[in-house]
């Protein structure tokens, strides 16, 4: 360990020694899990895309600040007209693709429209799905026209992977991944060693490390075991085992960050006995979420709600709790006309590891309330395909959007994400509500109700928000400790 | 000698062809294919429809496998499902890493197991014996993930000697390969040294046991010379045969190993493509690795009957 350290320092030593203006300096190194194999790419909008290397080559318009708020980042400022219906962007003058190419509003549609083709078939797409036109106004200006009222259009943009691209880049982007970000490319290796190198123009000053490795390894042991050997500085996502290893060393950082990657179990809201809503509200009831937290990953290990999928840092988040209640549970049951309790059978795989933890917790939590739970094991290959959205009872995750994201693409009627083919006018009608409404206070209102309304009438036990274990090697610096996305990798310095 | 050599190859070539008959069929009986592993969600209506038919997988599954086996034939191994390259190209690459990593540990293991096993051998029951013959146990019965974790533990995270992972990946250069590939080629050589020394030894102590070298004892012959002249050339025959499987087995890709150290062969591209439902890449391993099995086993038998007159005809093994 001492010899890499030296190592290091002599090769950041003559680095400095050749460069002597330039500010950047050392290497940062870190792993990404190949979870694409050979489709990974560097175009953002790809299914395949390396997120790891995308969000240091490339800007987007609007990013979220370390408060939870969108701040301009190509964009210098923004606003909108009464109807919350058309967007006006002012871009950031003199900021240079990595290619020299002055960034103008030609790119920032360019970009957008690639998004929106059909022909590219992108995830991104149903994202931005709200945008109808861009148009260029002139050089650093663009405007969008919105399909409906959106006042949240700045918070759709910040997502990771609606980046800007030199206009026509679209057949070369995989492999040349220019932008406008804090780091080049300089080799791209999806299942070796990718290297990006310091971006000195970039537009928001020199970043503090020279060079970025990241590393592909698959297997999740593999990267404990670099981290711990020092093989790469950075690694988030650690388990509750693997949390102790770290917070323990003296040549490691650890911390939490709080993430709006949910766990969470679905009853499909249109099938017997869960198209009631009193039986949907029961198997919800009986269950003690902090005890369940516990079990499944330690009390500081996430955040419970009251099945509201919106992230716990997140402006919008209902503050609603719901404590167990069998008693309730039991009279909603008979009620409904199950005297005698329901039996329910929850399909679970170890696509993720907690799922089947989650799934034999509740069957021994709403055991008493006469919920008869079976427990049963799926494989993990197929399982999007033939058991989630299928079966009636299944296991779900998501990861982290905006509010008006998560409840729009997961609760809308219709919408090829309702897992709980959750379908009711009146949240429908909520939900376009907070869209027109460009008061921040009175939006954030009708958000929160929405959540609550879902959490009364929905069919999602959302489990908990996941609270994410990070670690450094002891020398890194100034690393944002925020969810990745919000993470300003220009900043982040190693000794 | 040539009747056997053609019996055995064409035996050989049935068995491969077999072999990839079977993989199809197996990995087209799992559920899901190259398309929904790369949708995951999204793999429904349209989308999904597309996918298949751009990756002509609306085909009937025999058709493909025709056109697959059709292609090996003639030396094509087709196209990856998942990034349009070569499969060639791609497979040749971690072939590559694994021949090195066997090479490796077969430079290593192979001498230090002969000698221990000869060393073992002839002074059996003696304490040198009874310690390197536990030791060898130990390394063959621990499974290699253990092995390979506590050394990661102590030579890579508690003394910072060799790093703990490989970063290299499939397309460099062998020379990018160290120091990163030491402690797996470790840990192969424990385990391969233990197989084959433990079958020198119990062959040399039958030999050494035997009536010729009784006899060969009474006649006073000097005892190095009883062993390097009459004891070893018999003693080293049944070795052949454990060699010949280790390397089969070293060729095949040591999954385990590959993939607590990260390291790019076969082996670790076998469970990736599995994963990703990548048919032809899948298929294009088990050739390689069904055909090394087959060529190895070929090689060694033919080697054992040079050694060997009493193998030499067809009769004397089917009698």
């Amino acid at each position: 360990m001492n010899k890499l350290i030296g190592a290091i320092a002599i090769a950041a030593f003559s680095m400095t020694a050749t460069a002597v203006f330039a500010q950047s300096k050392g290497t940062f190194r870190q792993a990404h899990d190949i979870g694409f194999g050979d489709a990974s790419s560097l175009d953002p909008i790809s299914r395949g895309r390396v997120f790891q290397l995308t969000e240091k080559l490339m800007s987007r318009l609007v990013r979220i600040s370390p408060d939870g708020k969108p701040v301009g980042e190509l964009a210098e400022s923004w606003s909108t007209t009464s109807d919350a219906q058309t967007w006006t962007f002012k871009l950031r003058p003199n900021v240079k693709f990595h290619d020299g190419k002055v960034m103008t509003a030609a790119d920032v549609v360019y970009s957008i429209r690639r998004i929106q083709d059909p022909k590219e078939n992108s995830p991104v797409r149903s994202t931005i799905a709200v945008i109808d036109t861009v148009e260029a106004a002139d050089p650093q200006t663009v405007v969008m026209k919105l399909k409906s009222p959106y006042a949240e259009l700045p918070l759709v943009l910040t997502d990771y992977r609606v980046v800007v691209i030199p206009d026509g880049s679209g057949d070369t982007i995989k492999t040349t991944g220019i932008g406008t970000g804090p780091f080049k490319l300089e080799k791209f290796e999806p299942r070796g060693t990718s290297v990006l190198v310091a971006n000195k123009d970039y537009f928001q000053g020199a970043p503090g490390v020279e060079r970025v490795e990241v590393i592909g390894i698959a297997d999740a042991n593999a990267r404990v075991q670099a981290l711990l050997g020092g093989q790469i500085d950075f690694l988030p996502g650690l388990t509750r085992q693997q949390r102790t290893l770290l917070e323990r060393s003296n040549r490691h950082s650890f911390w939490q960050v709080k993430t709006g990657n949910w766990r969470g179990m679905v009853f499909r809201t249109d099938v017997k006995p869960f198209d009631d809503v009193r039986v949907r509200r029961a198997v919800r009831m009986a269950v003690d979420r902090q005890a369940l937290l516990n079990l499944v990953a330690g009390a500081d290990g996430g955040v419970v709600g009251c099945d509201t999928p919106v992230s716990p840092v997140d402006q919008y988040r209902s503050p609603k709790t719901c404590a167990q209640d069998i008693a309730g549970a039991k009279k909603l049951l008979a009620d409904a006309g199950y005297p005698n309790g329901i039996d329910v059978e929850v399909h679970t795989s170890t696509i993720e590891s907690v799922w089947p933890t989650i799934a034999e917790a509740y069957q021994q939590q709403v055991a008493p309330a006469g919920i008869r739970v079976k427990v049963t094991p799926v494989p993990t290959d197929g399982y999007w395909t033939q058991i989630w959205m299928k079966k009636d009872v299944v296991m779900t995750r998501f990861n982290d959007r905006p509010a008006d994201a998560i409840l729009n693409e997961v609760y809308r009627s219709g919408t090829p994400w309702n897992e709980s083919f959750f379908k009711d006018e009146k949240f429908d009608a909520m939900l376009d509500a907070a869209r027109r409404e460009l008061d921040a206070e009175k939006r954030k209102a009708l958000y929160i109700a929405a959540q609550d309304y879902l959490s009364d009438n929905g069919g999602t036990f959302v489990t908990y928000h996941v609270v994410d274990n990070v670690a450094t090697t002891a020398r890194v610096k100034d690393l944002d400790k925020l969810e990745n996305f919000s993470i300003r990798w220009h900043l982040v310095k190693v000794d | 000698m040539l009747r056997i050599f053609i019996h055995r190859l064409l035996l050989g070539i049935a068995t491969v062809a077999i072999v990839s008959g079977i993989i199809f069929a197996a990995v087209e009986a799992l559920p899901g294919d190259a398309c929904t592993a790369i949708l995951q969600r999204d793999a429904s209506g349209e989308r999904l429809a597309n996918c298949r038919r751009e990756l002509g997988l609306d085909r009937p599954a025999a058709t493909r496998y025709a056109e697959w086996a059709f292609g090996a034939v003639r030396g094509d191994l087709g196209i990856s499902a998942h990034n349009n390259k070569p499969i060639a190209s791609l497979v040749g690459d971690r072939l590559k890493n694994t021949l090195l990593l066997a090479g490796c540990s077969l430079a290593l293991g192979i001498p230090l197991a002969l000698f221990l096993g000869v060393l073992t051998g002839l002074r059996r029951d003696k304490f040198s014996d009874l310690a390197l013959s536990t030791i060898a146990i130990f390394a063959m019965t621990i499974p290699e993930f253990v092995t390979a974790t506590v050394l990661i533990f102590v030579f890579s995270i508690w003394l910072g000697w060799v790093p703990g992972i490989v970063t290299a990946s499939a397309s460099s250069s062998l020379s990018a390969f160290f120091p990163g590939i030491v402690l797996p080629v470790i840990v192969l050589t424990m385990v391969m040294t233990a197989h084959i020394m433990r079958t020198v030894r119990s062959s040399v102590i039958d030999v050494m046991s035997s009536d010729y070298v009784q006899m060969a004892t009474l006649k006073g012959v000097p005892y190095w010379q009883i062993v390097f002249r009459h004891a070893l050339p018999n003693a080293l025959l049944p070795a052949i045969n454990v060699i010949a499987l280790t390397v089969g087995w070293l060729l095949g890709g040591v999954v385990v190993v590959e993939k607590v150290f990260n390291y790019p062969g076969l082996g670790h591209y076998m469970i990736d493509s599995i994963s990703d439902r990548d048919l032809p890449v899948v298929q294009a391993i088990a050739l390689i690795v069904a055909t090394a099995y087959v060529g190895v086993n070929l090689a060694a038998d033919l080697l054992a009957m040079a050694f060997n007159p009493r193998l030499r005809t067809l009769k004397a093994r089917s009698p």
